[in-house]
């Protein structure tokens, strides 16, 4: 049997063309974009630490309260008043309006939607409030 | 030139396996990455937090699941004690507080913390959580959200 010449000009590449096309034709199909995931950082005080790290920074306090039967959504209270979530969004825009390093502290009721305490948590990011403090009811 | 025969005995197979092999190992390396997690969760939205990505987001981090719903598919039903769960395996709130305080003698209390919870989850079950992992010295811990939605069934869920 001859020995075949180590470098074939007339090498047949049709069949690996032919695979990797397959290839490509199933990877495009089956590849689906996937979820991009955010983090909200909270900050969970012990009751002496809180009272060790006062500083000047306004305070702001904001209740999450247990959700209405008509509003899926979180009520939330601010300063004695209800609020929803598209209502409160200007009031944390004023709050950072006034200072960037405002604490946020936020009051959960232990029957509040976990969904509405992420909700108001996305807002206080929004307007780049970042010393947001959880307490529970 | 000779013309060439249709069928070649000595066809050279090799860039072909080669290509095969590479793509193989490539998908091999990258199923594997996906981490499993509970399923049934619904998150909610949060599009100006922290995005995840490796850069932001350590390799060492501890992510616990709590869902407010039956795994099994259509019609579930509301858990009356919401699951708990790292990694798609239950444990109790005991084992979260073994767990983070175990991670927190490792690497400190600026370990990340990421509780994962599906948004119908009643404050009250996360909040036990929170104080497991306050118990443990961990003070500083963060909520996963979905910054993009990029898979249609969450928003059918939500429904």
């Amino acid at each position: 049997m001859a020995r075949k010449p180590q470098e074939d000009p007339q090498l047949d590449m049709t069949p690996m063309i032919d695979v990797v096309f397959e290839l490509i034709i199933f990877f495009v199909v089956t590849i689906k974009p996937q979820d991009v995931f955010s983090r909200l950082n909270v900050n969970r005080p012990a009751p002496a630490q809180s009272s060790a790290e006062q500083t000047n920074d306004p305070i702001e306090e904001i209740q999450v309260g247990e959700h209405s039967r008509s509003d899926r959504k979180g009520v939330y209270v601010y300063n004695g008043k209800p609020y929803d979530i598209k209502t409160i969004d200007p009031i944390l825009k004023k709050i950072s309006s006034v200072s960037s390093d405002a604490t946020i502290v936020v009051r959960c009721n232990g029957k509040s939607p976990h969904g509405a305490l992420v909700d108001l948590l996305d807002i206080c990011y929004k307007y780049k409030l970042m010393n947001v403090s959880v307490f529970s009811m | 030139m000779a013309r060439k025969a249709q069928t070649n005995p000595q066809l050279d197979m090799t860039p072909m396996i080669d290509v095969v092999f590479e793509l193989i190992i490539f998908f091999v390396v990258t199923l594997t990455e996906s981490a499993r997690k509970d399923e049934s969760i619904t998150l909610a939205d949060g599009k100006h937090g922290m995005v995840i990505t490796a850069e932001t987001l350590p390799m060492e981090h501890l992510q616990i699941d709590v869902a407010a719903f039956d795994k099994k598919g259509p019609g579930r039903q509301r858990l009356k004690t919401p699951r708990i769960s790292i990694s798609d395996r239950e444990i109790s709130l005991q084992d979260v507080k073994n767990i983070v305080l175990e991670r927190k003698k490792r690497y400190g209390h600026e370990f990340p913390v990421l509780i994962r919870a599906d948004e119908r989850t009643p404050h009250e079950m996360i909040r036990h959580v929170m104080d497991q992992c306050t118990a443990a010295g961990i003070w500083k811990i963060s909520f996963t959200a979905v910054a993009e939605d990029n898979t249609s069934d969450t928003k059918k869920k939500k429904k």
